[in-house]
């Protein structure tokens, strides 16, 4: 039943768009007529330099922002003409860190993934147990079930706020920065978790990255902001063909890369870029 | 978990709160057993038509009052949110002072004017910090802030006119600050009970939104809830049943702030669902026995039953928060 109510938000597409958006905070504005089609089934990578407005274009497709011009349009009609519950079973959202740490289990604020799915007294019907089960193993987090979210480390948090986000059983996913402030290894964890929730099920992923190579291996489109503007976005191998010389420009440094097994790493260097 | 692991303890805190609101109107001034009550008539029109209205109001109002303040606890997730938070008892206290200060005697409809003037009040306070809340961006923070400039003002007219009021006066509005149920009526239970049963209700339906706002507002938003509106929308009726505690009982202190905190201490990680229920149950027990104590301890007079709740709240607040090891979990 849920996947046919994904498979006909799917079938419209493009899935999400924004149309000359732009967006601020009272009277700064960051976003300048952006534009970009997000089709279903896609892995964008948001990448820019700090305040190019990475995480303001996430807030604005995640309807925390509202824009000043331009409009969102998620599947069929503009984003802002949803309800919360229906916007909520369209996309989830994985915040940077969460912006407070509350003292349930975690198999319970996994469980407030759920709202949009249940009723309004909340009690949770099977298939919500099972959506949940099904995100913390997913998440590699099935084992920290009763342990109370305050006792959590960062990288743990971080996948259950990640399995939260699957819980909610949305086919789009809005990560602003998710492994900003995990080590290398939980880093990967992360990613790893993400990677066995797609191979489950189709998941459209938006995410803001600092982090060029993970944007440039795990994704499909790139959406690379300058200073409020889109300096490119489209398919993530025509973005590699066009580096460094690309992320010269990008971040106002200069790139080198060089090859490994994995294939061919970008790392930023003292040399001034163009 | 709200799980089975806190049945028992949610039981527990049941059956406390049953068995005290059955045994405190046996007791009072005159100690009276279920015979007596039973045999002497004199004695049962005390029972029926002081003791049981008076110990089912304080259980109404502590309960309220507790409901009360885990809401706003959790809408603002500040654990030193309390009813009286967003200005609502200085707007209460302010318009019964006026009253009393005014000599508005009597009463309409059954209601005295002083607790009319004071429900008056308590919703122009609503109205003021709700106009704020709609007119800009208000997040959390800018609402606690007019909440407790509001509060401030209030009581800065408040002394104002117990300054210029005569003796006989200033008395009274202090005594009414102090707060309490004694004088209770069954026309006076109804009045607190009806709001403040609608609000239980209301609260009932709407908890899972508190659950995801502990989460943080984008986090909420971001699960489904329409976070200005639920949280307006919350204040509003929150405010209200308030209101119709504070104009009946005046501004009874702390049990708004401490029975949710304990609540949470005795069931760690309980969702609101079940903590909203205990709160209610642990605040009316608590503002019972209080009450009990007010008209027991010092006979023939009352000692106003605010003063007890913080004289006897606060040492056992502090036990709980000891014997948890001070950790207390928000």
């Amino acid at each position: 039943m849920q996947v046919t109510s994904r498979e006909s938000i799917v079938s419209k597409n493009p899935l999400m768009e924004a149309k000359d958006v732009s967006a601020g905070y009272g009277t700064c504005g960051v976003l300048k007529d952006i534009s970009v089609r997000v089709e279903a089934g896609e892995r964008w990578a948001v990448i820019g330099r700090n305040g190019a407005g990475k995480s303001t274009l996430i807030k604005v497709l995640a309807a925390l922002l509202e824009p000043s011009a331009g409009t969102v349009l998620l599947g069929p009609k503009p984003l802002r003409e949803y309800g919360a519950r229906a916007r909520a079973r369209a996309m989830a959202y994985v915040p940077q860190k969460p912006e407070a740490v509350i003292p349930y289990s975690v198999h319970d604020f996994v469980m407030l993934g759920r709202y949009a799915c249940m009723g309004l007294f909340g009690t949770p019907a099977p298939a919500d147990h099972e959506a949940v089960a099904q995100a913390l193993a997913f998440c590699d987090v099935r084992e920290l079930g009763d342990r109370m979210m305050t006792t959590l480390s960062g990288g743990e948090l971080q996948r259950v706020l990640l399995a939260g986000a699957l819980a909610q059983d949305a086919p789009i996913l809005l990560l602003d920065e998710p492994t900003t402030f995990l080590d290398p290894a939980h880093e990967r964890y992360f990613f790893r978790a993400l990677q066995s929730a797609r191979e489950h099920k189709e998941l459209t992923v938006v995410m803001v990255t600092h982090d060029v190579n993970t944007a440039l291996s795990s994704c499909t489109h790139v959406l690379a902001l300058l200073d409020g503007r889109v300096r490119y976005a489209g398919d993530a191998r025509a973005f590699k063909e066009q580096c460094p010389r690309v992320l010269d420009a990008l971040y106002g440094i200069g790139f080198a890369q060089y090859a490994n097994d994995d294939g061919v790493v970008m790392y930023g260097t003292w040399e001034h870029g163009p | 978990m709200s799980g089975p692991r806190h049945v028992y303890r949610v039981l527990g805190i049941g059956a406390v709160a049953m068995a005290v609101t059955m045994v405190c109107p046996f007791l009072g001034i005159r100690y009276m057993t279920i015979r007596a009550v039973l045999e002497s008539q004199e004695l049962r029109y005390i029972f029926c038509t002081i003791r049981i209205p008076r110990t089912l109001a304080a259980f109404v109002a502590g309960g309220g009052l507790a409901l009360a303040g885990m809401v706003y606890q959790a809408l603002f997730r500040n654990p030193l949110a309390s009813p009286y938070t967003l200005g609502v008892s200085g707007g209460a206290s302010l318009g019964a002072a006026l009253c009393i200060a005014l000599g508005a005697g009597g009463s309409m409809a059954g209601f005295s004017m002083v607790s009319m003037g004071s429900f008056a009040g308590a919703v122009g306070a609503v109205v003021l910090v709700y106009t704020f809340a709609w007119s800009r961006e208000s997040n959390s923070i800018t609402l606690l802030l007019a909440g407790v400039v509001v509060a401030t003002v209030c009581s800065g007219l408040i002394m104002f006119i117990h300054y210029l009021s005569p003796l006989r006066h200033s008395f009274q509005i202090m005594r009414w600050i102090m707060g309490g149920v004694d004088g209770a009526t069954y026309a006076f239970l109804a009045v607190m009970a009806v709001p403040v049963m609608l609000y239980a209700g209301v609260c009932a339906a709407f908890m899972p939104q508190l659950d995801q706002f502990l989460t943080g507002d984008s986090l909420a938003h971001s699960r489904g809830v329409a976070v200005r509106r639920s949280r307006n929308m919350f204040i509003v009726v929150t405010a209200l049943a308030v209101g119709a505690i504070v104009s009946a009982c005046g501004p009874i202190g702390f049990v708004g702030i401490m029975a949710p905190h304990a609540c949470r201490l005795m069931l760690g990680g309980a969702r609101h669902r079940v903590l909203g229920v205990c709160s209610f149950l642990l605040g009316g027990a608590f503002l019972v026995v209080s009450d009990t104590l007010a008209r027991t301890l010092a006979p023939p007079s009352e000692i106003p039953v605010g003063i007890l709740t913080a004289l006897f709240g606060g040492p056992f607040f502090l036990a709980i928060l000891f014997r948890r090891k001070g950790r207390l979990q928000f």
